[in-house]
Parts: structure tokens; sequence; C-alpha cells
């Protein structure tokens, strides 16, 4: 019966943590239990308190439960000892609760509990005293210079020796109250063990190795193991050195060094009696594993100063000596550490540590992305990685931060004021529970894995082994997320927040770099005018204001995506500019603060295309759309269209319309360029925006001229219709940002007006449309080109309908026919559109396509182009317009084409060059493969063109149509069209023009 | 510092070496070289040596001069000619841009990225050229006609010829700069030999042939004579060739082996072989690259006209030499249209590249020819599906301009450059009046 007051024993056994209470009974019931540790049979509180202590009491008592049923009568006296000490007693269920893999090591061997009822610390050991463990446990004398093992059997003897320690450790790790606070002692420990271990292993390779005296082996602890910092079960990193004995030559010495390394690894890590420690692995060794195996100093040093790579410094600002000789070790510590001090200097030091932060963060094996603890954004790596990254670059002017351990180092940066202390703290913080968590995962079967479990119980016991017994699995998992998501967001508040300048004021527990630092530290992250980002950071911090007081929140982080693009000092310098313009406005610091994008968009943008960063600069409020998709799309036509009769409608005059629709190209431009550098729209989609910008300002500002002169002359009605005709690029809707807007210009005298005077009219108007359009004026003019009209410059700007009815039907040259095959109405009367392509479709379409004196009249045209157009002192086949494959060769093909058969197959009625030539495939004019090839070419150099005036923001064709040498121009272009390298954009251009050119010569020549 | 680069310090050190030439190749073929003393052997190493590459054939677009010429250590060799004392070395070198990529305009480059296709493909190519070459008494004009050393002939023994001591000096020669010699004898024409390099991977044997012609010449000059590897020089003699011998390694495997099956040729072999049929028009001009070859292709004397393959067959463009039973190591084929004047680089690239492609794309092997195919008449090799080989080098570079193969082995920038130039030497030639012609017109128009 349960009374009210004594709780049922299974309720009791509930609260100290037992999963299974129907097998825990069972189990306390056990006779071979009972006769060993009788007060299992009725545990009071303090035993149920000391399992509660246990990260799984089920696994304790089962451990228990399994050594009582297999010891010996020494054995269980052993038991009952450990059992009655109440310390021993919290050790051995903590070992046993935590670890399966150390319980069934001392269900196999019993006499170890020994190991727990002795109070002997595990941490806290000075090395020298575990050295000398497990010397003696293989004979070998530690006072000797070179110890030599002299044990049978001093392999086992010493994985049995290292297994006992370890067993200590653990002990000592397990009982102590908070995980975290001891995490730094049990690294150091496992790090001196491991060190030991080393020190015996080579103790029995001498034993093993003849002539053995002839090296001078020093083994170097790299990774944890030099900063004494290593986990529970790791691989452990070493570098071996080795310097000729007294009279040996170099190559003996390296020969017998070889053997010597051989068999070390061997005595740690080849199969045995017993288990293997752990693999030694020497693969950070000069040349990695293609490299011999050991080195002289000599021939380290002339490798690292020589080959070595950053990641190679970086590795080597943890080498420690840790076993062999002394001498030769120190001497090899002190031979690198001038190299890693200075490496922050070496070239291409910024794409190393680039890379190699990349590397950091994007190497996770598939599928264990969300469970890793090491790997990853936010893991153990990427706090190491900071950690080291901020010793290079400041550890060449500071020795007091060199140290190899994470945590000190991290403490030293501190100190020395690199970084902030409260951001110190956290970061250390995040550290060790990481650590703890680690540590435990590899505790329960000793085995190496950075994996968090997914297991409900498997997460229960490690939450109540890291010491979160209250906060359960769940609590676990959240905080490991939360953890993660901090180590994250302090990389960047400890990297870039202290390159604020103190007079910033920041919080009293934060820090400013001292300039030297912090230009150090811009340097290495990829800024080329350090002082330069140093003074906008200051203007854009500095003061008071609620403005200076967000930059202070926003810029750190700005600041590294910046360092991403191909330019992070321009885009600092454009950011500056941009807040400088719209610092007072209400939404643009709330907006980059607050949006989980803005900011990080906003940043790729200015970095690294100088071309948008202008245009947002002439239209800052474009920034507010980097929030959303939908604000970056850009509009339908029709809206901008009605956007434009409403400007129009409030403009007191036709320059102010005219300026109104300017301001809104102005804005189009700007949305479509930051949507393209965005990836939010293709060059196709970009090249129609940007077109359908150019109609908009055409159509109103044509109405606007009407209006004007019509006023101008007193008149009440107008005394001719007037219609723009869209011609070249415009016409085929496939503007860039630089083109100008070619168009023809026609008219219809209004009945009964004279054909003079309409004349007379409609050449006012066509001259104020052009310079309305593309005169002087505060916002970027749209040039309009009307060279494309009859008889060129030479023609009247001007003619009305009869005219080009009589002109065509006498005049019409090939090369006309041509022109008008992109002609499409942009402004204007739709009525008089009708009647004008009525006329010109003939024209353009000829019934019976064009004879053979006609296609030859093309052929020599192009020719001629060919060889007088193209600018002097331009490679041909880099000259993305007129080079062969380019734009041209792509377009006159796809014309010929519709000249020739566009009369008697409709479909081929298009303005556009790719539509021209899909109709043609599709009508089996063209074969579809010549059509891809040819549409391939024409759309890389489509797209080429745009890159270079969004990378350089040269606003001059002449510019954007060649494809450039300057090798950083190739890679600023290659990044915003998605290529790694220049060198590889350029052979993709080179080669898709000349597949374009061997079509053009079979379809456009022959 | 790796193990090779010490060993060429060392050894520089050793021998009292006072220059090292650092040698690369333009895009035609030409060996070029820089010496530096060993003072600068160390910065060469680790960065390089700057050189202006805008003079060099090939080697640079026009607005970006500055080249780096970076020495591959493992082509370490002294240089034997150079007197007793106070000698010279040398090592090839890969080209590289100031930003430290590989140069596209390096034909080194280029077989490499080649031999790396291969290799993705799991296989290693190796080559065994046949080098001809004539020798003649000095000259001061090279319109003079030219005399040959010897009148001797194919296989003969001519007594205290000056050939005879030549092939001795050369092949010693050879041999102490570690380049073994496989086979040398008299050749058909006079003052004509042959020497054979023995088989190696094809990059070590591209940088052995640039070092054999620089050999070769030397030698010449010592023993005060003139050595040429002009593919005809003399129009009534035999030309000089360089028969290549080809193979596929898988590992330690020969690839083109398998026993019992026809001419013990494995699948991989055939379509091999396939690939350099189909594809031989186009890479003719890359494997004979000047006017001057097609000179020695069309004049019959078991000149390669024809593309078809066959065993033993020494009319044939590809032989598969006589299968020695216990040699299954030595399965081969060998391409005979090679000339020794061509850029080893660039032909052994192309020739892989048309093998391979032969091979990933499993083309058919057509039958093979049985007859020596000069002796067909035209309608008989149309109607066995023979085609020509291109008859001039104009024809060879239009047939090469419309390859893919070639334009993706070679590399846009090579592949046009040497399309220009090519266009540009046919029209040079063109444009001469010869003696022949003068001869035949003169006297009669």
């Amino acid at each position: 019966m349960t009374s009210r007051f004594a709780p049922s024993t299974a309720r009791r056994l509930i609260r100290a943590g037992f999963g299974d209470v129907a097998r825990t009974e069972r189990l306390l019931a056990d006779p071979a239990l009972r006769s060993v540790l009788p007060d299992l049979a009725e545990p009071d509180d303090d035993v149920l308190a000391a399992f509660a202590v246990a990260a799984d009491p089920d696994l304790a008592l089962l451990t228990l439960a399994r050594l009582a049923g297999a010891v010996e009568p020494a054995s269980s006296e052993l038991l009952a000892r450990v059992w009655g000490d109440v310390e021993a007693r919290a050790r051995l269920l903590a070992v046993t609760g935590a670890s399966a893999a150390l319980g069934n090591a001392l269900v196999a061997r019993p006499a170890d509990l020994e190991i727990l009822a002795d109070d002997a610390p595990g941490t806290g050991v000075v090395a020298v005293a575990v050295r000398e463990e497990l010397l003696v446990a293989v004979g070998a004398d530690p006072r000797a210079g070179e110890p030599v093992a002299t044990a049978e059997d001093a392999t086992s003897r010493m994985r049995r020796a290292y297994r006992a320690r370890l067993l200590r450790i653990a002990a000592s790790d397990l009982a102590a109250g908070d995980p975290g606070q001891v995490m730094p002692a049990v690294g150091a420990a496992l790090a001196d063990l491991a060190g030991a271990a080393l020190e015996a292993a080579l103790a029995i390779a001498r034993a093993e190795v003849g002539g053995a005296g002839a090296a001078r082996l020093a083994v170097i602890g790299m990774g944890k193991t030099g900063g004494r910092e290593l986990n529970y079960v790791s691989d452990v990193d070493v570098v071996y050195v080795v310097e000729p004995g007294r009279g040996v030559s170099e190559d003996e010495a390296i020969a017998v060094g070889t053997r010597l390394a051989t068999a070390l690894a061997a005595a740690c890590s080849a199969t045995g009696t017993e288990p293997a420690l752990w693999p030694v692995d020497a693969a950070l060794r000069p040349e990695g594993k293609n490299g011999p195996l050991v080195r002289t100093l000599d021939s380290h040093r002339s490798y690292y100063e020589r080959w070595a790579k950053g990641w190679e410094f970086q590795a080597l600002l943890k080498a420690r000596p840790v076993a062999g000789d002394v001498e030769v070790g120190t001497a090899f510590t002190e031979l690198v550490a001038p190299l890693v001090w200075s490496a922050a200097g070496r070239e291409n030091f910024v794409e190393d540590t680039q890379a190699m932060r990349r590397r950091v963060v994007d190497t996770i094996p598939a599928g264990e992305a969300d469970a890793q603890i090491k790997l990853g954004p936010g893991g153990l790596r990427d706090v190491e990685f900071t950690v080291q990254l901020l010793q290079l670059v400041h550890g060449r002017a500071d020795e007091s931060i060199r140290s190899a351990n994470t945590l000190e180092a991290l403490a030293a940066l501190s100190a020395g004021g690199y970084v902030g202390r409260e951001h110190a703290a956290r970061f250390a913080e995040c550290y060790r529970f990481l650590r703890v968590l680690e540590h435990r995962v590899q505790l329960h079967q000793l085995r190496r894995t950075h994996l968090m479990p997914s297991a409900e119980p498997e997460l229960r016991r490690l939450a109540r082994a890291a010491g979160m017994r209250a906060e359960g699995a769940a609590g676990l998992v959240e905080r490991w997320r939360q953890v993660r998501r901090e180590v994250r967001a302090l990389h960047e508040a400890i990297f870039y927040r202290p390159l604020l300048p103190a007079t910033a004021q920041l919080a009293p527990e934060e820090v400013a770099l001292a300039p030297e630092a912090a230009r150090a530290r811009f340097a290495a992250i990829g800024y080329r005018d350090p002082d330069g980002a140093i003074r906008h950071v200051a203007a854009l911090t500095e003061g008071v204001t609620r403005r200076a007081a967000i930059q202070r929140q926003l810029l750190p982080v700005m600041l590294g995506w910046f360092a991403e693009g191909t330019d992070p000092d321009a885009g600092l310098l454009s950011f500056r500019k941009l807040s400088e313009q719209l610092g007072t406005t209400h939404w643009y610091l709330k907006l980059l603060r607050d949006s989980g994008v803005a900011a990080q968009r906003l940043a790729r943008v200015l970095s690294t295309s100088r071309y948008v960063a202008e245009a947002l600069v002439g239209s800052p409020e474009a920034v507010a759309w980097f929030d959303d998709d939908a604000e970056l799309t850009p509009p339908p036509a029709e809206r901008l269209h009605s956007e434009g009769r409403a400007l129009l409608a409030r403009a007191p005059s036709a320059q102010a319309a005219a300026t109104a629709l300017r301001a809104l190209r102005r804005r189009e431009l700007a949305r479509t360029s930051a949507a393209q550098v965005l990836e939010v729209l293709d060059a196709r989609g970009a090249a129609e925006a940007v077109t359908d910008a150019a109609d908009v300002v055409l159509a109103g500002v044509l109405e606007a001229a009407v209006d004007e002169v019509r006023r101008e002359r007193g008149l009440d009605v107008a005394p001719s219709t007037m219609l723009v005709v869209a011609m070249g690029r415009l016409g085929g809707r496939e503007m860039g940002f630089v083109s100008d807007a070619d168009v023809m210009f026609a008219h219809e005298p209004a009945p009964g007006v004279g054909e003079e005077e309409a004349q007379d009219f409609a050449t006012a108007v066509a001259a104020l449309v052009r310079s309305l359009a593309g005169g002087l004026g505060p916002e970027p003019p749209l040039e309009v080109d009307a060279d494309l009209r009859p008889e060129g410059r030479n023609g009247p700007l001007v003619r009305s309908l009869a005219s080009y009815t009589e002109y065509y039907a006498r005049w019409a040259s090939t090369w006309e026919r041509q022109a008008l095959l992109r002609a499409r109405h942009v402004a204007g009367s739709h009525e008089l559109w009708a009647r004008f392509a009525e006329l010109v479709d003939p024209v353009r379409y000829p019934a019976g396509g064009l004879d053979e004196g006609e296609v030859r009249e093309i052929r020599r045209i192009k020719a001629r182009v060919e060889s007088e157009r193209l600018p002097r002192g331009v490679p041909r086949a880099r000259h993305l317009k007129l080079g062969p494959g380019g734009l041209a060769d792509v377009e006159w093909t796809a014309q010929l084409l519709q000249l020739r058969f566009a009369g008697t197959a409709p479909e081929l009625r298009t303005t556009s060059t790719l539509g021209a030539l899909d109709a043609a495939a599709e009508a089996s004019l063209l074969d579809p493969g010549d059509a891809r090839t040819l549409s391939e070419a024409w759309l890389l150099a489509a797209q080429l063109r745009d890159a270079l005036v969004l990378w350089s923001g040269r606003a001059s064709t002449a510019h954007a149509d060649q494809l450039p040498h300057d090798r950083r121009a190739l890679l600023g272009v290659a990044r915003l069209l998605g290529r790694e390298s220049g060198g590889e954009l350029e052979e993709e251009y080179l080669r898709a023009a000349r597949r374009a050119r061997a079509v053009v010569e079979r379809v456009f020549y022959d | 510092m790796d193990r090779q680069q010490e060993f060429v310090l060392r050894t520089v050190e050793e021998r009292d070496i006072r220059f090292v030439r650092l040698w690369f190749t333009d895009v035609l073929g030409q060996l070029k070289s820089v010496a530096i003393a060993p003072a600068e052997l160390e910065a060469a190493f680790s960065e390089g040596i700057g050189f202006d590459g805008s003079a060099i054939e090939g080697l640079t677009r026009v607005t970006e001069s500055d080249m780096i010429a970076k020495p591959d250590p493992t082509t370490f060799q002294s240089l034997p000619w150079r007197g007793d004392r106070g000698g010279a070395a040398r090592m090839f070198c890969d080209i590289l841009t100031p930003d430290g990529e590989p140069s596209h305009a390096d034909p080194r480059y280029v077989l490499k990225r080649a031999l790396n296709k291969a290799s993705d493909l799991g296989f290693t190519f190796y080559t065994h050229p046949e080098i001809e070459f004539y020798l003649f008494e000095p000259f001061a004009d090279p319109t003079e006609p030219l005399v040959p050393v010897d009148q001797g002939g194919y296989f003969d023994h001519v007594a205290r010829g000056n050939g005879h001591d030549f092939r001795r000096a050369t092949i010693t020669m050879l041999e102490s700069m570690g380049i073994s010699v496989e086979f040398s004898h008299h050749e058909a024409g006079p003052g004509q030999n042959e020497i054979d390099l023995r088989y190696a991977d094809a990059l070590t044997t591209a940088d052995n042939i640039q070092t054999f012609r620089t050999v070769v010449k030397e030698v010449a000059l010592e023993q005060g004579l003139f050595a040429s590897f002009m593919p005809k020089p003399l129009a009534e003699h035999p030309g000089s060739g360089m028969h290549t011998h080809l193979s596929l390694f898988e590992g330690d495997r020969n690839a083109f082996h398998e026993p019992g099956a026809q001419y013990q040729l494995s699948k991989v072999a055939r379509s091999f072989i396939a690939g350099l049929l189909v594809h031989a028009q186009e890479i003719s001009a890359i494997t004979n690259q000047h006017v001057n070859s097609y000179k020695r292709l069309w004049t019959g004397a078991e000149a390669p006209s024809y593309v078809c393959w066959g065993h033993n067959n020494r009319s044939a463009l590809v032989r598969v030499p006589m299968y020695k039973p216990s040699k299954g190591q030595s399965s081969r084929v060998e391409y005979r249209a090679l000339d020794s004047a061509a850029n080893p680089y660039l032909a052994f690239a192309v020739l892989l590249a048309a093998g391979l492609k032969g091979v990933t794309e499993g083309y058919e092997l057509p039958d093979g020819a049985e007859d020596d195919v000069w002796e067909l008449t035209n309608a008989e090799r149309r109607a066995l599906g023979i085609d020509p080989l291109p008859t001039s080098l104009d024809r060879a570079v239009t047939i090469m301009e419309g390859s893919e193969l070639v334009a993706e082995t070679l590399g846009e920038q090579i592949f046009d450059f040497f399309l220009r130039n090519k266009r540009q030497e046919w029209a040079g030639y063109r444009a001469q009046v010869t003696p022949y012609e003068l001869r035949r017109y003169l006297p009669v128009l």
C-alpha cells in the first residue's frame, strides 16, 4: 500500500531518473547484486539521490548488476568498498551512468575499480607525472634522455595504463558539478595523457628499431593535442622532426627517424591484444600525405618559407612539442613561430582565409547538417576559426595573444583589446558548452563522433550528462540551437564590431581597435584601402544621433558582407554616400536593421556593381525594395504607362513633364539593374524592363511636345497627327542599360491643313521630343537617335506618311528594308501606325523574298561593315558587337532570313532577334541546332555587355562592347554572371562566338 | 621547398653550374630560353621569372605582356655541350599569368590539360617517336643546292661516315641527359638519319623531343655539319617524318592489349584508332604545320597520304605493328603523318584528344587496308571509303577551322592564333615565284 507520506518505490525511482521502473525493480531484486551491495535491496533516499546524479541511472544500475555478477571474491570486496565511500560511489555512478564503454571495461577488468576508489584527481595533474606513469608502465626510465621500453608486451601495458588514466580523468570530469567549468582542465589532462602515450610509444619504438640513437626524433602535437584541448576520442595530429645524432649522416637519421615514427604509430594504433588507442595522423606535415613522414629542421624551414599555404600556418599556430627530443622540438617551434606570425602579411592571405572560412561553413557531410556539433555554421570549428584568424591578424604585432589554446587565446584577445569583453565571455561560454556536448557524446561509447543523437532517451542522457538535468532533452536541443545561432552572430560581432572607432560611443564593455590593429583587420578581410575604410566607418558611426547608434548595430555585419563582394572598398564608400543621403529618412536605417534580407542584398549590390551603386545613390528610395522580391520585379508595362499618364496630367509644363518621366525611367533602371545583380531577374527580363521604361518616356514626351508646340503657336488643334516608330534595339525590345533610343518620326496633316504648315509643326515637335528626352536636365537623359530614317542624317527629321509612301516606292534600299524589320509603334497615333505598318510591311516582308542581287547587296554591306566599323586596336574576336560571332553577326543573319522568308512565313514577322531565330527554326528555315548556337552566342554577348556596364558603372557603349583584358574586370564580370573564373568566362565567350561565326558563314554568307 | 627542388639546388652547387637555362616553347614549337644565374634559382622556384611575353609567338595577348616562367624541377638536366667547367643546365617551364593561373597560351599547358582529361578517364598516354632528319654540309645560302654529308641509303653502314660518328655522339649526349635512345640508323635519303627515343609519358616525350632537336643541332655544329628537321628538304628524296607510337595505360596495364582479339587489339585500341582516323584531317594542320609538310605527305615513298589503317601496312596512316607474343605491354599504334617540325606538345594533345574521342564516343573501326593504298585508283579508294589527308596547308587550315575537337583541345586563344598564323604562312608562300615556275614557264611564255 502506498501511504500519503511515503511515496511508492516507483515514484521514488522515477524521481531519481530511472526510465524503466519495472526493469529497475527487477534488477534491484537481483540476488547477486543484493549479496554484494545489500543496501540496494531497499534503496534509501541517499542511495537514490546518488543515482539521480548519474546521466543514465538505468545504465548505471545495469552495469552495477553486471559487476556484482562478475566479480570474484576479491573484487566483490572492492566493489563494496567503493560503494561504501560516498565520493567513490558518486564517481562509480557518474562513470557507469555516462559511459557504456567505460562500464563494459570495468566489467571486463573489475580491478580497475581501485582507480575509482582512489580519490586522486584525474585533472590538474602535472604532465611530467603522467609521462612518468606511462613510461614506467612500459619499463622505461623516465629520467633517461631517450627512454627505451624494456617490458615484455610493452604495447599492451602502455595501452592499459592509458586506459586506467583515461578512467580517472573521466571520473573527475563526470563527478564534477559544472562540466563547463572543468572542461578546460579535462582537455588539458587528455592532451597530456596523449603526449605521455606518444612518449611511451616512442620508447617502445626505440626498443624495436635498431640503432635508434641515430635519430633525435621530436613529436610535435598539432591541432587539439597541440592546443592542450583534446577531446576524449580523436585522431592525434602530429608532425615529426628529426635531427641526426652525433656523427650520423642526415640520410641515415631520416631513415631511422622514419622507422621510429612508423613503429610509434603502430604502438598507438595497430591492432593488438589490447584495443588500439587512436590513429596517429601525420597529414598536417609538409606536402601532406605525399610528403616524407619525417623531415629535418632545415627541410621544414625551406618548405614553410617557400611553399606553405595560408592554412598550414593556421595549423602551425597550434604546434607544441609533446614527446621525444625536447631540444629538437623546441627548435622546431622557434623555427615556425616567426613564420606563423608573419603569415597575415603574405600574398593571398585574404583569399586563402576566405576560402578556409567557406570550407569551415560549407563542409558538412550531407544528412548531418542538423546534427553536427563540430562543423557547419555555429559549430566548434567556427569558434576555433574565428579565434585563430584574429590571432594571425593581430598576433603579428602582439605576442600576448599567441596561445595555442582556444580559450586562453580568446581571453588574451579580450585582455589585449581586440575583442569586446562581453563578446569574448559569451563566445567562451558557447565554446565550452559545445565542447561539453562533444565530450559527453563521445564518452558514451568512446567513439569518435561529433553528431548530436536524435532519439529521445539518448538526448535525455546527454542533457543529464551535460548538467542540464532540469531542462531535459527538449531544453538541451533548444539550448544547442541557440548556441549555434549565437556563435554565428558572435563571429560577426567579434570580428567586425571592434572595427568601429572608439569615438563611436561604444558600450563600456566593448572595445575599439587601435588604428594599426584596425588597418590589419580591414586588410585581412580584403579591403584594399584600410585607411579609407576606417574613415568611412568613423564618419558613419560617430556622434550621439539615433542614426549613428543604428549604424553601430548594422555596420559590423555589413563590413563582412562587403568583403564578400568583388570590391569591398567601393561597396563601403557607396554605402556611406547612400547613408548620408538617406540617414534622416525614417525608414532607411529601420529597414536595414529589421529586414531579414535588405541589408545583405544592399551590401552585395554595392560591392559587386558600380552601376547599381551609382543608380542607388541617384534613386535612394530604391533601397526600400530590397526587402521584397515583388518590389524588385519591374512593374508591368501597363502600370508604368498609367503612371506616366498621371505624371503628364500633373505637370505644369512640358519641361516638368519630361523631368518627371525621366525620373521614372531612372528609378526603373535602378530597379532593373539591382534585380539583375540579385538574380531576381534574368537578362531577357531586364532588357524588356529597360525598353518599357524608354517606351513610357517617349510616349509621354511626345504628348507633352505636341501640347507645348501647339500652345506656343496659339493653336487650338494640332495641325498634324504624330507617330514615333521604334527602331533598332528599342524596336526589338532588347535595350541595354546604356542603349540609345532609335526612332523614326512620322506625321499626317489634319484635314484642310497645308502640307508645309503641318511639316513645320511636326518638325518642331520632333526636335522638342529629342531635347525633352535627351537634353540637359536634372534627370538622366534618354538619347533619341533618328539616324535610321530615310536618307539618314541628310533626310528630313520627320516625314509625312505620304512622303514615306513616295520614298519607299522609289528608293527603299536594302539596308532600309533591314532596319524596318525592327519597326514597331512606340508613341503617338495608333491609327497612323496601322497605316504606316501597312506601308512598310511590303517593304520589310517582301512577298517574293529578295532577289539574288539584293541578297548579294546585304552580304556585301555586312562584309564592309565588318572591316570598317571595328575600332582600331581592338582584337576582332573580343568585340562583342562587331566581332566574328558577335551581336551584329547574329542579328544580320536573323534579319536576312526575315527579309527572304517573312513574306510567305508570317511567323517570322517579329522585331526580336531571338524571336526571329526561334520562328525560323520552327518554320524549318534554319536548323534548330544552328538557331540554338546563334541564340546562345547572342545572349551571352548581350549579358556580357550588361555585366560590363553593371560592373564598371561606365555608361559608354564603346567600353561595353569589348570583352575586357584586365583580369579584375574579367573577374568582376564573371562573378556577376555567376561564374567563378574570369579565364573560363573568356574561353566560354570565345567558344560561343566561334561556333556562332561558323553558322553565320554558312547561313548568312553561303 | 620540395625534394626535387632541393635536388636541383644541390646539383647546381656540386656540379658548379654557372647558368640555368629556363626553356619553354612557343605556339609554333620554337624553343625559347632564358638564362638565369644559380643565385636566382630559389626565387625562380618560388615566384617564377617574369618576362615580356608580347614578343613571343602566340604567347600572349597584346595588352597583357607580363608573363611568368615557372621552372619544373623534375625536368632539371645539365647540358653536356657547354664545356667542362662552369657548365649549364636546363629546366622546362610552365607559363603563368601574373596572377599565377596557367597561361592558356602555353603549349605545355595544352598538353597537360589533354593528359588530365585522359587521366580523368583512368588513362595515361605514352608516346615513342622515331625522329628523322638530314645532315648537310654547312652552307651560306639556303637556296643553293644542298649537299648531304653522305650518299647512303636505308640501314646502310657508311664506312667512317660522318653520320655514323654523328649518331654516336648524339646518342652519347642524349643518354648523358637521361634521354634513352631505342634505335638509330641511316635512313633512305642521302645524309638522312633516324633516331628513336624510348617510350615515355607524353609530356616527358614532348620535353625530350625539344631537347633532342637542340642536341642534334648542337652536335652537328660541333662536327662542322648542319642538321635539319625540315619535313621535305630535298625534292627527290624522302622527307623527314616523326612516326610516333601511341599507347594508353590503365595503371600498369596496357589498355590497348587484349589477348585473343584480332591483332591482340582491345576495344579501347580499336576505337582509339577510329578516333585518329575520323579526326585525322582536322588535326592535320597541327601534326603537319608547315607549307613544306605537305610536300612530304604527297610524294609517295611510304608517305601516309590517305586516311586508313592497316596491320603492318607501311602505306597506311595508322599502322598496327607486328605483335610480339611475349610483350603484351608493348601493344601500340603508330601514327605516321606527324613530321619532325611539329610542335610536339600540341601534336600529342590533338592526337590524344582524337583517339580519346573515339574511345568515349565508341567509334567503330572500319576494316583495315590490306593493299598499298598508293597502288589503288581514286575510284577504288573512294569505294573503300578511304579519304585523302589535306593536300596543302591551306586545305588543312580550312578543315581545322571547323573543328570543335581542335578548338577545345588547344583552347580558343591558341586555336585562333594558330589559324591566323598559318593563313599568313600560306599567303606568304603563295606570293612566291619559284625557280620551278621560272624554268617551266619563262622559256615558253
